[in-house]
């Protein structure tokens, strides 16, 4: 998994400063950047199953931050962004706290057991670790965030 | 104390993993022995044995979802938690399973 860690997660999945002004709004300027890499084939259909999931229950787990992710046919080729938000986004999360880091997960159906799944499993697994959530947290540069990462996502 | 646990979400990708690495972090706390099964969207991993059932003082079901082979538990002490209340507060949860396992 260690050689592939580079592949999956670059400077690409990184966004800082995503400007956005509420749940809705993040969720959408995220789907548009997978668009433009090539990771979904329809922004407007992948907005939908992720705020399908976040329906069932929150996807904010408190600390600032949440995981809205889908597994759905529009996505071509799984992967994750994580992206930073200046203003605290209302997202019902578990401890009531506003969010201001984003981990949105796009699980393609043609994945089941592969390494790609096993990298979020272990990031999201990481969350629960008060280090980690400090180093992302403090993090402001891509490369930085990047480094924290790819260490851990081994 | 000796718990085994089993996590689960809907989609599998997410809450079944920080679930279980959020009590494993809290039984280690309380120097609790601990091994949690995933059933996410990789399958079971972790799995459990029946002998490390049968040992077990108690067994977290911290699911959103039904456990397959659910029948390994028969006649255990098990507590049923929602994926999300363990991600919230892994401390509780491990608690209110010792507390179940002493029969308080």
């Amino acid at each position: 998994m260690n050689e592939n860690i580079s592949e999956f997660i670059s400077e690409k999945n990184i966004v800082l400063n995503l400007g956005a002004s509420s749940q809705l709004d993040a969720i959408q300027k995220l789907a548009r950047v997978l668009e433009k890499n090539g990771y979904i084939d329809n922004v407007l259909d992948f907005q939908k199953d992720v705020l399908e999931r976040e329906k069932a229950s929150t996807t904010g787990i408190g600390n600032e931050m949440a995981i809205p992710h889908s597994k759905s046919e529009h996505v071509r080729q799984t992967t994750m962004l994580l992206a930073k938000n200046d203003v605290g986004l209302e997202w019902n999360s578990l401890d009531g706290s506003s969010v201001k880091c984003i981990f949105l997960m796009a699980v393609s159906l043609k994945d089941k057991g592969d390494e790609h799944l096993k990298m979020l499993a272990t990031l999201s697994g990481e969350l629960m670790d008060d280090d980690f959530v400090r180093a992302i947290k403090k993090a402001d540069s891509k490369k930085e965030i990047l480094k924290i990462l790819q260490k851990k996502g081994k | 104390m000796k718990i085994v646990g089993v996590t689960a979400c809907i989609a599998g990708i997410a809450h079944t993993y920080m679930a279980a690495a959020n009590l494993k972090k809290f039984a280690k706390k309380e120097n609790y022995d601990i091994k949690v099964e995933t059933q996410g969207a990789m399958g079971i991993e972790n799995e459990l044995s029946q002998a490390e059932i049968d040992a077990a003082d108690v067994v977290i079901f911290a699911v959103d979802t039904t456990v397959q082979n659910e029948e390994r538990f028969t006649s255990k002490k098990i507590l049923e938690v929602g994926t999300s209340k363990v991600v919230k507060d892994g401390r509780e949860t491990i608690e209110a399973a010792a507390r179940l396992a002493k029969g308080e």
